[in-house]
């Protein structure tokens, strides 16, 4: 309890030294955003400076700063300009459509690369091994929208089989009540079967085109691991004293190998929320990726905050559980004395 | 099968009940249209901080103006907007008297909101009073003379009175514009606060209309749903019912949408998908070249070397033009380069410069120059031009680096680049801009004079710079036509800036869909559309 306790609280200085960062970050992004705003082309000089003073850029750094902190702990992390919407709103609608994503493609990822990963590490050198080699390279050098562009080609365009990439839902379909803005959870509480199976058909290409690109670094840190583990005293210990293989790599092997792994995962987790703009750019996926690259390049500083500041609250929240995953994982580590 | 063939057969063989809704649905697609777009809007309000071009989209046929511009056929039977004949919208008529200082304009008087509430000219008056008390509204609302709201008088309930000054042959065109919506002011009164008396943030995400469709959804960066407003008065009535318009970022995507019949329209298709989609022929495409829009490669005139005009000719002449029409813009556009050189042909502007490829040419106004060995530069553009700008700026770097000119590319994101170009510290680039009228001193005024970002070149000929303040309230038709030569003629000898082409706007649509129409503001005019 004392480590959770002590943990909870080193995380406080980490979000300020975040609200300070992103806020530093985005200001010394090269760019006048009064000057972006004011994009009619009878625009003048008058003009751009009474955008600059409505958006309050007129004021010093420090003042804009403390501006902006006293926003946010009103719980108000301003107004998109792109969107024309709250950044919180904002956030909060295109959050859990990135994290249905990513969960959904996280999921496939692991049922696919630690049995492939696992399988190519008991039999190096099979076509098994070779095969997951086929995979993991093919996985990282294919860009996702190359993956996903292939993918709406034949399965959309040529066969029909997958409906319109576009979007979580078909458009002419009626959203559920919103609970959690998990499409497949709140379809399922409102008990709507047919949205449920028009949200799961949605989301089928995305994810594998996502779940390709998180497979290559999983499958091939799972084979390593585990050779490395394999070849490890005890396990050969545990075969001379004759226990049942599926005991020897399950309990044993596997155990000591998910270090590492758990490791990459948590990493590829974060990477997957918040970094794969070209998979919701070519399936019109309203993520919060693609949201954050359109504040970036049109200088829209405040969903840009609000959306580091949110992605580093994730980050550090799975860092958390990661480590409570390893004290689980390997009671060696001494973070949880009792485990 | 498509989606629209199962839902005929579906309804055909009365399976209506396994999946209502989506059948339904397709029984009235006759008179629904889905229009695929690469953004929406981010405000319903037309003049606000930033507010983006896809936001026209929604105001244009959410709200009505007072007047609008006539429509005229193109050859391939496109309809087109005419700058030159303004007819009532929401104004029945409308008269000019006083020597053109005085426009009286005659209100429907059967028009009403989407609410039912009678439009008056207390609403108008406070429409336009917004414009003018708002800075982005009042600098656009200045080019045509308007600048106070004293300007605006309600005569009675259906009649308002407009004066300026003296006689602006751009008042009426700016009352056809983009920015002076009529908007419901009971309603918006309403929302209004002591910080924010018109309503400006309320009005950014609701909508307070009476055009000929009203808002039914809106789900910001996804979706957009309109329906037609069967009480409009102030026009015919739309062809379609119901519109869903839906925000797809990749081209790729909208494109395998539309070929496949699920979606109607696909808008801001990339050149070369124009150009193989109307090769294929499952869908239409409707390519229109852009009147008022160009793209062009700027020089900054104020420092070495392109201080020099012979430089600035020397680069005229050493540009691959139609390398560059066929590679980057896949010939989707209307040339700029050839044409009469020196002197205006017609006054119509932009027009071609009169500039062909003639590198030996190149060469010799070059060491005229005082550059016989060329110089170093660096060549800016901005990634949301990438398609046609980098294929653009790998030609120019190689064409110029054989008369002596080595040129070092740079890419900026768009908002970096603005600054700069306002800063006035980009030396050469490749831009893009539009003017929504069509007047050529109007052209000039925003692109060839004054310290903004817009006087692309920073050009500042006295004479130049004379004429630009001539024209603007010339009434002498010839006078004007004399000056306006002049001021080509200028624009062609001194190259401030070097024109490329007028870029298509190319639409993609199902063969069913009729009625396209250009606008000056390049989005859609969803009343004219319906399907065949």
């Amino acid at each position: 309890m004392g480590f959770l306790l002590r943990r909870l609280l080193g995380l406080v200085p980490a979000l300020a030294g975040v609200v300070v960062v992103t806020f530093v970050l985005t200001h010394l992004l090269p760019g006048d955003p009064a000057v972006f705003f004011a994009n009619s082309v009878t625009a003048d000089a008058a003009t751009i400076a009474a955008v600059r003073q409505k958006l309050g850029l007129d004021l010093p750094l420090w003042q804009q700063f403390f501006v902006y902190v006293g926003q946010l702990l009103h719980g108000d992390l301003g107004q998109a300009i792109g969107t024309g919407q709250p950044v919180a709103a904002d956030l909060l609608q295109r959050l859990p459509a990135s994290l249905e994503l990513t969960l959904v493609a996280f999921a496939i990822a692991l049922l696919v690369a630690l049995p492939l990963g696992i399988a190519a590490a008991l039999r190096p050198g099979s076509l098994l091994d070779h095969l997951c080699r086929v995979l993991s390279t093919a996985g990282v050098s294919l860009p996702t929208f190359v993956s996903g562009l292939l993918l709406i080609y034949f399965l959309y365009y040529q066969l029909g089989w997958a409906p319109e990439p576009i979007g979580r839902i078909d458009p002419f379909a009626i959203m559920p009540p919103r609970v959690t803005g998990l499409l497949l959870l709140d379809t399922l509480l409102a008990g709507d079967l047919e949205g449920f199976g028009m949200a799961a058909r949605q989301i089928v290409l995305p994810a594998i085109t996502m779940a390709l690109f998180a497979l290559a670094p999983l499958a091939r840190m799972t084979r390593a691991a585990m050779l490395g583990v394999l070849s490890s005293e005890f396990i050969r210990t545990a075969r001379a004293n004759g226990l049942r293989r599926r005991k020897i790599i399950l309990s044993y092997a596997l155990r000591n190998a998910l270090l590492p792994i758990v490791t990459t995962l948590g990493m590829i987790f974060s990477n997957m929320l918040g970094a794969n703009v070209l998979v919701e750019r070519v399936f019109a996926w309203p993520g919060v990726g693609s949201y954050a690259l359109d504040s970036l390049i049109s200088l829209d500083y405040a969903p840009v905050q609000g959306f580091m500041l949110v992605m580093a609250g994730i980050f550090v929240l799975v860092n958390l559980v990661i480590d409570l995953l390893y004290a689980v994982i390997d009671p060696r580590t001494g973070l949880l004395t009792h485990a | 099968m498509n989606r629209r063939e199962l839902g005929k057969l579906a309804a055909a063989t009365g399976l209506a009940g396994l999946a209502p809704m989506r059948w339904a649905q397709a029984q009235t697609r006759a008179e629904s249209l889905r229009i695929l777009s690469q953004a929406g809007p981010n405000s319903f309000d037309p003049i606000g901080v930033g507010v983006n071009r896809s936001a026209i989209q929604a105001h244009w046929n959410i709200y009505d103006r007072l007047l609008r511009f006539g429509t005229t056929t193109r050859p391939d039977g496109t309809l087109y907007y005419d700058y030159y004949t303004i007819e009532g919208e929401m104004a029945e008529s409308y008269d000019v008297s006083d020597e053109g200082k005085v426009i009286t304009l005659h209100l429907r008087r059967d028009a009403t909101f989407h609410d039912g509430t009678p439009v008056t000219a207390e609403d108008v008056k406070w429409s336009l009073d917004r414009v003018v008390n708002t800075p982005i509204g009042k600098s656009q609302f200045s080019t045509g003379s308007m600048t106070s709201a004293d300007q605006f008088v309600v005569v009675d309930a259906h009649r308002l009175r407009i004066t300026v000054p003296r006689a602006d042959r751009f008042t009426l065109p700016n009352l056809a514009g983009t920015y002076p919506v009529i908007i419901n002011s009971k309603m918006a009164k309403a929302h209004a606060t002591a910080a924010d008396p018109w309503a400006a943030e309320w009005l950014k995400t609701n909508v307070a209309g009476g055009g000929p469709f009203k808002l039914e959804a809106h789900t910001p960066g996804q979706s957009l749903t309109l329906s037609r407003f069967d009480a409009w008065k102030n026009g015919a009535l739309p062809g379609f019912r119901r519109v869903l318009w839906q925000m797809v970022p990749n081209a790729q995507t909208r494109r395998t949408s539309l070929e496949r019949g699920d979606a109607d329209m696909a808008q801001d298709l990339p050149p070369q998908d124009a150009v193989s989609m109307a090769q294929e022929g499952k869908v239409k495409v409707v390519g229109v070249p852009m009147s008022g829009a160009f793209q062009f490669i700027g020089m900054n005139n104020t420092k070495p070397p392109f201080d020099n005009v012979k430089v600035r000719q020397a680069v005229a002449y050493a540009l691959p033009y139609q390398q560059m029409f066929d590679a980057a813009l896949f010939k989707r556009g209307h040339p700029l380069f050839g044409g009469k050189p020196n002197e205006a042909d017609g006054t119509q502007f932009p027009q071609p410069l009169g500039y062909d490829t003639d590198l030996a040419k190149a060469k010799t106004l070059l060491t005229e120059a005082g550059f016989p060995d060329g110089f170093e530069t660096t060549f800016f553009f901005e990634l949301s031009l990438a398609t046609v700008a980098e294929p653009v700026s790998l030609l120019v770097q190689e064409s110029l680096g054989k008369i002596g000119i080595r040129v070092t590319i740079n890419k900026v994101p768009g908002g970096q680049l603005g600054t700069l170009l306002q800063n006035k510290e980009v030396p050469f680039f490749f831009e893009a801009s539009a003017a929504y009228f069509a007047d050529p001193d109007y052209f000039f005024r925003i692109f060839y004079h004054g310290p903004t970002r817009w006087n692309f070149g920073s050009y500042a000929n006295p004479e130049f710079q004379a004429l630009v303040e001539k024209t603007r309230f010339e009434s002498d038709h010839a006078a004007y036509e004399a000056e306006v030569s002049r001021m080509i003629a200028l624009a062609k000898q001194e190259v401030p800036i070097i024109l490329l082409w007028q870029p298509a706007l190319d639409t993609g649509m199902q063969t069913s869909v009729a009625g396209y129409k250009y606008l000056f503001h390049r989005m859609l005019e969803l009343r004219s559309l319906k399907r065949v």
